[in-house]
Parts: C-alpha cells; structure tokens; sequence
C-alpha cells in the first residue's frame, strides 16, 4: 500500500511542478500589476500550440521550441499589457481591481474563440520530448512527464534567480512591494509592468508547450489550469513566489492521493476537479493571505 | 429640453425600431427558389466541435453532390449550418431560425442527445421532420415524435452489443471509466447489465468530461486485486486520447493480461494515431459504419471524395452525416415537393441505400426507441494490429457475420 | 424623468407589448432569451456595478434557481409557480450565505471565491446525475404547452418589467446611497455610519433572488436544463452585456443585454467568428468605454443637442435619479 501511495504522490509531484510554474506566473503578474490574470489560461494554451506550429512549421526541435513559445508568449502578454493594460496605471481609471478583471476575462474570451478558428477543432499533439516510458522499481513514467518535471524546475528555479539575483528582477520586487517609494527611488514602471506581465506569460507558455505532448493541444485547454492556478496562488499568498511554488506543488500531489484514495469510485474523478476549488475557498474563507502572503495587498 | 431639436429622441427611436423591424418582418418565397434544409451541430465549445465540424464537412459534400446533379425536381438545395455548441439552449434557437429564418422544409445533424432532444420540441411543434444523425441516447426515438427519425444507432443497440463482445472474449474482470454525461452513464448501464447477466464482474468509475489526466485512477485500477483483465473507456471527449496513451505508459492496457476498449468515436477519428501513437495498437473500439468488405459504390465513392477533401478517412458518425443529407434528398424527390406530411411519410417509406447499407426506418412501438429507428444500423467491433492502422482496414472481430478474423480478441504479444 | 425621456420609454413599452405581432417566431423565441439575460444582467449590474460587489457566481443561482424549481415540479409535482418561488428562496438564502462569508473579501478575492462557488456548484449537478440529470439533462415541465411562444413573451416582460421596478426602487431609495458609499469605499462608509455589513449582504441576497426568478423562468421556458447553464461562459457573456451595456446603471445593463442577445443572434452567419467579434467589442468597450457604450451614446445623443442641461437630466435619468 505504502508502494502505491508513494508512486501516486510522486505523480502529483510531477503535475504539482507544472501547476507550480503556471501559477508562479500568475503570481508574478499580480505582485506588480495587482490584477487577477483570467486570461492566463490562454496564454498557457496558446503557448502549447506555438511550440506545436514551430515545430510543425519551422522544423524546431522540440526542446528549443518550448524555449520559442516562451519568447512567443512573452511578446503576446507584452502586445496585450500595451493596448489593453495601460488604463491601470493611469490616475483617472476608477477600480483598477474590477478593470484588470473585466479585461482580462475579455481577453480570455477572444483567444479562445481567435484559437478555435485559426487552430481549428481537432486535438493536436506534438512530438514527444523522448519517446517511451521511464521504470525505476515499481514507479513507472512517460518520459514526457518526466522531461517536463525537470524543466518545470530548471524554469523555476530560473525565476527564482532573476528575481532575486539581477538588478531587474530586484527592480520588479521593489515594484511589487510599493509603487510609489520604486518610482521615488527613479524606478521607471511602465517598462516593469510590461516585463512582469511579458514574464507570467512566458511562464505560462512555456508550461503549456511541456503539456503539450502529454495531454494535447485543444483551444479550451486553458480553462481548467486557469482555476487550478487561482487556487495555487491564493493558497500559496498572493505575491509570494515561493508560496506558489510550494502550493503548487501541494496541490498536485493532494489531487492524486484524493482520486487515489477517495472510496467512491462513480464520483471520485468528478470531484477530483472540484478539489482545488474548494481549497481556494477554505483558504479564502479561513486564511485569506496562504501560507506565505503579504498581508497588505491592496488594489489601488 | 424642448427648442432645438433637428431628431427627437422619440422620433428617432421610431425610426430606429422600423429600420430594425425591416429585417425581421421575413421575405416571401418564389417560384424557383432553392430548397432550404437545416443541419445542427456542434461546431464550437463547450460542445464536441472537433466531430461537429466532420459532420458538416459531410453534408457540404452531400450538397455539392445533389446539386451538381441539377438539385431536386429541379431545385438547387441549399444547406444552412446552425452551430449548437452542445447546448440545448442553443439548439433550440437555431430549429426556430432555421424553420422561421431560413425557411427550412428539414432538419438533419446533432452530436449531443440533451440538444436533439430540445430541438426535437421545436422540429414537433411546427411538423418539421429531423433525422437524428450521431445522437445515441434512446430517448430521441421512445418519445415518439413522428417527425423524428435517426439514422444512428440507438444505446441499446450499442452498448448490448459492447457487453455481449465482452463476454464473448472471456473477460472476467472489466475496469470501467465511463464520462458522465447521458450518454456516458447510460452506456455504462446497459454494458452493466449484459455483464451481470454473464457474471462478469466489473468496477465503473464515472469521469468528469473535461479530465485530461487519469493517471491517478489508472494507477488505482492496475494496484487492485484481483487484477482486472480489461479496460473499457466509455469516454468520447478529447480527453480519451491522453486516457488512452496514460493506460498505456503505465503498463495497465493493452498489456498481455489486460485488453483495452473505447467507445464513442474518437479512436476511429482522422487524429487518433496522431494523438495516441503507439498506444493505439491492440485497441478495439466500434465503428459505426458498414465494414469494408461490405462497401458499396457509394461508400467508396464517398471515402475517395472526403479523403481528397479533407485527407481523412471518415469515420461513421461523418458517413451517417453524409447519409442522413441524402435521406432528406430522397425522401423530398420521392415525396415530389416539400410539404412536412408528405417528407414524414415518404422516409417512412424509405429503402435507400446509402453508404451504410440500405436504410429502412421502422414504425413499430414496441419497445418506443424502435419507433422511426433504422433497426439494421452497422455496428461492428474492430481491434487495431498495427500503428496508423486506417479503422477501415482493421480487422473485425464481431459480430460473427462481418469478421474479418477467426479470434474474437488478439492478446498483445501473440 | 424629462418629457422626452418618458415618451421614449413610453414608444419601447409599445414596441414590446405589440412585439409578438410584429416579428416570427423566431425572433420571438429570441426576445424571451434576451428577457431573461435582460433581468441576470441587470441584477448583476446592480450587484457588482451599483454595489460593487464584483461576484462572479452570479449564474450559480440562475443555475440553482432553475434546478431548485425543475427538481421540486418534477419529483413532487409542486404547480411551477410555486416551483420558481422555492427557487427565488433558495437563492436568497444561499445568496446571503455568500455574502456573509464573504465579508471580508474584497475586489480579486470576492471574484475569485465567486467563481470557485460557481464551479464548486456546477461540478456537484454533474456528479449527482441520479438527482439532477447530470449532463444529460434534467428534463422540466414547461410553463405553457401551446405552438406559441407569445405567453412566454408576455411573462417575460412582465418579470422583467417587476424587477426593474423593483430595482429601481432601491437604486433611488436610502438603500441605494449606501450600495454605492459602500463601492466607493467601504471603510469611509463604515465610519460614517452605514451598515456595512447588513448591506452586503443585502446586495447579495436580492440579487441572487432575481437571478434565480430568471433561472426559474429559463428553466420552464427551454424545457431541458443543463449544468451549463452556470458555467464560467455564461457568466462571461452576462458581464459583457452589462459591461457593454453600462454596468453602473441597470437600465443600461438591461439594454445592453436585450442588444447584445438581438446582435449575437443576427451574426449567428458569421458562426465562430460570432465569439471573436463579441470578445473584441468588450475589450473595445472596456478600454476606450469604460462606462458603457450606453453612456458614449448619451455622450454622443447630448453633444448632438448641443444642450449641457440635456447631459445633465439624462445622465441623472439613467442612473435613476
């Protein structure tokens, strides 16, 4: 039994490294932009479908052309952030909160419907990164998920670095923290929010190019990440990088011990969807600011 | 505010209102106008737009088809494609354009049975006759709607015939993942029955349509004891494909000991290698159009004209399209006009041979999903050998009169 | 309200009392669609717009107000009105539940939990299929049985016109003055005597009501209903028509919505690109329009009269006073 549940929680761990990587960038775009990015999900999906056509198109290896959907992603959250973002920054917008919220749910709605045209319907699956199955005693793993794991982390711990290493990064944490006294200091903020906003998305294009080969491309995929992520983020705290990483990764391996373990098999799987969302609103409702967030995140 | 006003508001608003009524007032229809027939389906989310948009690449062949030929007693036919995006809400809008707007004398189509089932409301109350084209549920026949016809095979005809397979195999064990929605559950219901008649066991977990990762449950299937000898997915969303390759990663099935089986139509899709590469060998899975060894010219003709099209095979639920289109021709040529009476009967009547053999539909009531039923719908099960294997070239395994092999089951490895 | 004003309601009162005649079938079937978006949206407006209460499970009691009202005529056979009425209680109690526990939460958080209820509540229709139908649909006893849809129409309007009634009412009563102290902003408003905390949940509770009436109504008017019906697209598409519309002002979410149903319907030949165009329009709105095209048209009809006072009235009209 202890088998089995440890094969299980290493699977989750795996999930939980994407979920960490997707959410991370959603944390990174709420640190400085203070908005909720419901269009993330999108991003993540039409990062998956980059990597698919550079490949497919270009001819690029499949492990260069995550690094291209990442670049890809980047610029479509850069073009987004230009000509639909700027209002937030702006003194005469009333609510930016609600703004950042309508807006991109918006743009949610547009890239799904612009994808399902120009993608079309039918699933799409790129190549493998390697091909096969992964055995290690009883544990057995597509290398696919195995590939993704590793460069999930490499992405991760790239962050971390960039945030905390270089001057940029340690620009966009002083941003995060207080608008007013980086701008005091001669931080100048537009080139930052489009830089973090540029980076959340790259972070979630990158993820949907690793998911790519294991669970296919399809124009609505971004929708169920999309809650996943908001729960990830909340549970971790809202503006702290380590919390959604940690988070993340408790929620993919607590998903995978609930199907595993949960006694009714007709409802097992339906509920495994609801899971994070009712972590969302337990923390929500008990500890609003997660494990590790900054208790004076506020809109304005 | 009284003075300077060059338009009132209130004179605009008139104004307005007419210029908006104008469209909606309807057009009266002349002589030679060409006749209109109505297709529904999905063609966007939330429904299944990946097969809806086969479907109508079907019937755009058979419109091009009919009027290359000169149309209908001398009438162009004009097909409207209403998008119903699996909601019922919407089916039932776009019958009432179709019949109201676009003047529809027919309606054919739907991939999903709860919108059938709201559109047939609509196709009852103005007398429009619908052949239901890849909607399963037993419902749309039973609820004895005289304009409802269904070219499709009915649940019951289905999954007993799933079930029998099963049992003819000699499985004792069956893991189930069924998705849950109508057709999902009632699947898993009649399979269930046909088990429990045989004392097969089985264990079935119903899956949220959405789920992409089923590793979890998988895991759990392949940990229990005493080990389960096949998995039967009765699962058609998109995430059947990474079902599919995760059962296989994981060493649970096809594996030596452990078959694998889904149902719903997307692993005789155009992307199903594609999708599950070498996962895909040794999977059975029915095929709801006539077995290549029973092709008739028009299948053939068929096949070569939508492979050139859209270079896929197309899979049964795209023939019973492409069929159900020309079930309307017919019965409209034979009915010699477009009058809903006379439509309703002449396919009632029918005895068309299409590219799923000949097509008669029955009139009896016992038991209610016969009523307007096409009884001999094709249904064989097919078990893939090699990868990329085309689902018209695999071999057959049931029922008895169609195979193509001596085995009802080829264990991987032998 | 000015004289022009009136008459121009008065002109609209018309066109929809004698709009059954005027139109087919058809367009009727999708007027009494848009009734029904017309009251949800409005009701959210005055939620989120007005309260400033951004909720996004709004379609969570539409959805349970339909299937409140669907389970208890079809299980127990409860006469449908009495059926919708359960629903509308169901909803004000839930409504408030929601509120209250989310007192606390603000902007993003609200919107989030929202939303999380929403789904929460969606993926519990689907598993509980023995009871609810699932997927596959919970078949419900339609109000009226008849080859017309012109009863429907007519109710419509009427549930319609008694919201905004209603609405309305407490937009321009001392209710509505604390709604909006409390959007503006919520700790000023505390200190300054407003129960902020009744209110909330007030805000919450009347307007899922009215959210669940509109479920009720959908619910008996379609026939069939599915989880869908509260999934995160739907509650998409009310915000656009309100967004749209103006969703500080609930007349105009009302309008935005009716247009909005009238528009999608008509580009329905444009199939998928039906959804870019709609998701372009709220981003174009949100960006350069951030009150509404309602309010650009105010704007536009104001300037036209070149008549600041006409700004003035019909800007206050709109808001209710």
């Amino acid at each position: 039994m202890t088998d089995y549940l440890l094969i299980q929680a290493f699977n989750g761990l795996v999930i939980g490294i994407i979920y960490a990587v997707i959410a991370a960038g959603l944390t990174v775009i709420f640190s400085i932009l203070k908005i909720v990015n419901f269009a993330h999900g999108e991003v993540y999906m039409m990062g998956g479908y980059f990597a698919y056509f550079a490949i497919a198109l270009a001819g690029v290896p499949p492990l260069p052309a995550v690094l291209v959907a990442m670049a890809l992603s980047f610029a479509l959250s850069v073009l987004v952030e230009r000509t639909l973002l700027t209002p937030l920054y702006s003194p005469t917008t009333e609510r930016k909160g609600d703004y950042g919220i309508l807006v991109t749910f918006g743009i949610s709605i547009f890239l799904r419907a612009l994808a399902l045209i120009i993608y079309g319907p039918y699933p799409l699956r790129p190549p493998s990164f390697w091909p096969g199955v992964a055995v290690v005693g009883g544990l057995v793993m597509a290398w696919d998920r195995v590939f993704a794991g590793g460069a999930g982390i490499a992405m991760l711990i790239g962050l971390v670095w960039f945030m905390n290493r270089t001057s940029w990064g340690e620009a966009l944490n002083a941003v995060s923290q207080s608008r007013e006294s980086a701008a005091i200091v001669g931080i100048n903020d537009q080139r930052f929010y489009m830089l973090a906003f540029g980076l959340g998305g790259a972070l979630a294009g990158g993820a949907g190019a690793l998911v790519g080969p294991i669970y296919s491309l399809s124009p609505s995929m971004g929708l169920l990440p999309d809650t996943q992520a908001f729960a990830i983020v909340i549970l971790g705290g809202m503006g702290s990088v380590a919390g959604s990483i940690l988070a993340g990764l408790m929620i993919g391996v607590l998903e995978s011990m609930f199907v595993a373990l949960f006694p009714d098999p007709s409802r097992s799987l339906t509920y495994a969807q609801a899971f994070s969302l009712l972590v969302l609103m337990l923390v929500l409702l008990i500890r609003p600011t997660g494990l590790f967030g900054r208790a004076h995140v506020a809109m304005e | 505010m009284s003075d300077n006003k060059i338009v009132t508001p209130t004179r605009r608003a008139v104004l307005a209102g007419t210029a908006a009524a104008l469209p909606l007032l309807g057009r009266s229809a002349r002589a030679a106008d060409p006749i209109s027939i109505g297709w529904v389906g999905p063609l966007s989310p939330p429904g299944g737009y990946a097969e809806g948009t086969n479907m109508k690449n079907a019937a755009e062949i058979a419109a091009a088809e009919i009027n290359a030929q000169g149309g209908i007693l001398g009438r162009q036919v004009e097909i409207t494609y209403a998008d119903t995006r699996g909601m019922p809400a919407e089916g039932r809008t776009s019958a009432e354009r179709l019949i109201q707007q676009n003047k529809a004398v027919a309606v054919f189509g739907e991939f999903h049975s709860p919108v059938a089932l709201a559109e047939m409301e609509v196709y009852h109350k103005y007398g429009i006759p619908f052949m239901a084209c890849d909607v399963w549920s037993d419902q749309i026949t039973a609820k004895g709607y005289p304009e409802v016809f269904r070219n499709a095979p009915a649940l019951s005809l289905i999954d007993v015939t799933i079930g029998q397979w099963i049992v003819a195999a000699g499985f004792k064990n069956i893991a189930i993942i069924a998705e849950k929605n109508d057709v999902g559950l009632a699947a898993r219901t009649l399979v269930a029955q046909e088990l429990t008649k045989a004392n097969v066991k089985f264990t079935a977990v119903d899956a949220d349509p959405n789920l992409t990762d089923f590793t979890a449950q998988i895991l759990r299937f392949k940990s229990t004891s005493p080990p389960y000898d096949f998995f039967l997915q009765l699962y058609s969303e998109a995430g059947a494909y990474p079902m599919i390759r995760q059962a296989h990663d994981l060493g649970f099935a096809p594996t030596a000991n452990c078959g694998i089986y889904n149902s719903g139509g997307e692993a005789v899709d155009p992307t199903f290698w594609e999708n599950v590469g070498e996962a895909g060998k040794y999977l059975v899975t029915e095929n709801v159009g006539l077995p290549k060894a029973g092709w008739n010219d028009k299948t053939k003709a068929f096949v070569a004209a939508y492979q050139k099209k859209h270079n896929a095979d197309p899979s049964g639920a795209v023939m019973e399209s492409y069929d159900g289109a020309w079930l309307l021709f017919d019965a409209i040529k034979r009915a010699g006009g477009t009058e809903s009476k006379g439509i309703i009967h002449a396919l009632e009547t029918t005895s068309y041979v299409g590219a799923r053999g000949k097509y008669t539909f029955s009139t009896s009531k016992e038991p209610a999903w016969h009523y307007h039923q096409f009884l001999e719908a094709p249904l064989s099960i097919l078990q893939y050998h090699e990868v990329k294997q085309g689902q018209a070239d695999a071999p057959i395994v049931w029922p008895k009169q169609f195979a193509t092999v001596p085995y009802v089951y080829k264990r991987p490895g032998t | 309200m000015s004289r022009w004003s009136s008459a121009f309601a008065l002109v609209l009162a018309a066109l929809a009392l004698a709009f059954p005649f005027m139109v087919n079938a058809y367009w009727l079937s999708v007027g009494v669609l848009a009734m029904f978006y017309a009251i949800v949206a409005a009701s959210w407006a005055l939620l989120a717009g007005y309260a400033g209460q951004f909720s996004f499970g709004h379609m969570a009691f539409v959805s349970l107000g339909a299937y409140t009202s669907g389970l208890l005529v079809m299980t127990f056979g409860v006469p449908i009105p009495l059926g919708m009425a359960a629903g509308v209680l169901m909803c004000a109690i839930v409504g408030s539940g929601i509120g209250f526990v989310c007192l606390r939460m603000r902007g993003p958080y609200l919107a989030l939990f929202t939303v999380a209820f929403s789904e929460v509540l969606r993926i519990v229709i689907v598993s509980e299929n023995e009871v609810t139908g699932g997927s596959g649909g919970l078949e419900v006893t339609p109000l009226f049985h008849g080859a017309t849809d012109m009863p429907y129409h007519y109710l419509g309007l009427a549930l319609l016109g008694g919201s905004l009634a209603i609405m309305q009412l407490l937009v321009t009563s001392r209710w509505g003055l604390f709604f909006r102290a409390i959007r503006e902003n919520e700790d000023a408003a505390a200190a300054a005597g407003v129960k902020v905390v009744r209110f909330r949940i007030l805000a919450f509770a009347i307007t899922s009501s009215f959210a669940g009436l509109a479920g009720g109504f959908y619910g008996h008017y379609i026939g069939i209903l599915t989880p869908d019906i509260g999934s995160v697209d739907q509650m998409g598409l009310v915000v656009a028509m309100a967004v749209i519309g103006g969703a500080e002002s609930i007349i105009a979410a009302m309008i935005g919505a009716l247009g909005l149903e009238f528009l999608v319907e008509s580009l329905r030949s444009y199939g998928q690109w039906r959804l870019v165009l709609f998701g372009a329009l709220l981003l174009l709105t949100m960006r350069f329009a951030r009150n509404g095209l309602l309010a650009l048209a105010w704007q536009w009809l104001a300037q036209l009269n070149f008549t600041s006072l006409a700004r003035g009235r019909g800007r206050r009209a709109l808001r209710g006073g």
